[in-house]
């Protein structure tokens, strides 16, 4: 007797899904009822992420930055600021201290001039 | 409690399956961004479990249902998620319901049979006794 695999059959393992509820601490027993939903939902996370970076890519090539984006500008994503920062380019970051060094210079007298000798390739983006 | 790393990491093949399925045909997905919703996964399982962790706990309850999953993505603000975990959840029952009857089933099948088998050694001895053996 075949049993038709429906879409609702769950993609994610349940052992899995079981063993990260449980290193959260004040959980006590998991049941088969709320393991069921919590895998269907993260599921359905996952798809509604996706889809939502897709479309904010205008291409057909899915990158880290298009759902870095999507998760630093909804404040419903903001469990997820921690573990997806926007990268920034080597030369950005230095940009960006300079200013820093500056607007600090202001107060004090310190010479707060770098020695900017960017390198062109450099880019701190993991491929 | 000693979970080995990996054990809180979604499999990324599976991650990969799942977006798949959800976007049209033909996109790439670079190496990172699987990784990254993979990790997001993970982090969801926990950020939901512990908001209906919240609600169970104020309810003065102990054990986890459904519902409470359900009623969690109200307070994290991810309604649109009510509807078709409402209907996940029919589901679920439906599957476990039946399940369970077809386990009974089963189970009074097989009782069934030994009852058969009982009476047919009570015959088996009535008629070593009748016939004088």
């Amino acid at each position: 007797m075949a049993t038709p695999k429906s879409e609702k059959d769950l993609h994610l393992p349940l052992s899995r899904v079981k063993t990260i509820m449980k290193s959260s601490p004040d959980v006590e027993a998991v049941g088969p009822e709320p393991l069921y939903l919590v895998t269907k939902v993260t599921e359905l996370f996952v798809m509604d992420l996706a889809k939502r970076a897709h479309k904010n890519s205008n291409a057909n090539f899915l990158e880290y930055k298009h759902i870095a984006d999507i998760v630093q500008e909804d404040d419903t994503l903001d469990f997820l600021r921690e573990i997806m920062p926007r990268k920034i380019t080597v030369r950005q970051f230095k940009e960006m201290m300079a200013k820093k060094a500056a607007k600090n210079g202001d107060d004090s007298s310190e010479d707060s001039s770098e020695d900017s000798s960017e390198d062109s390739s450099s880019n701190n983006e993991q491929e | 409690m000693a979970e080995k790393l990996e054990d809180l990491n979604l499999p990324l093949t599976v991650v990969t399956r799942i977006v798949k399925e959800a976007l049209p045909s033909g996109v790439s997905i670079s190496k990172e961004a699987r990784t990254g919703l993979a990790k997001a996964a993970s982090v969801f399982v926990l950020y939901v479990t512990s908001a209906a962790t919240n609600i169970v706990r104020n309810k003065k309850r102990k054990a986890l249902t459904g519902q409470d999953v359900i009623d969690a993505m109200k307070d994290i603000e991810f309604d649109r998620f009510v509807e078709p975990l409402g209907e996940a959840l029919e589901h679920y029952k439906t599957m476990a319901s039946a399940r369970k009857s077809a386990s009974m089933k089963k189970k009074d099948e097989q009782e069934d049979t030994e009852v058969i088998e009982d009476d047919w050694i009570l015959l088996r001895l009535e008629f070593k006794m009748y016939s004088g053996a």
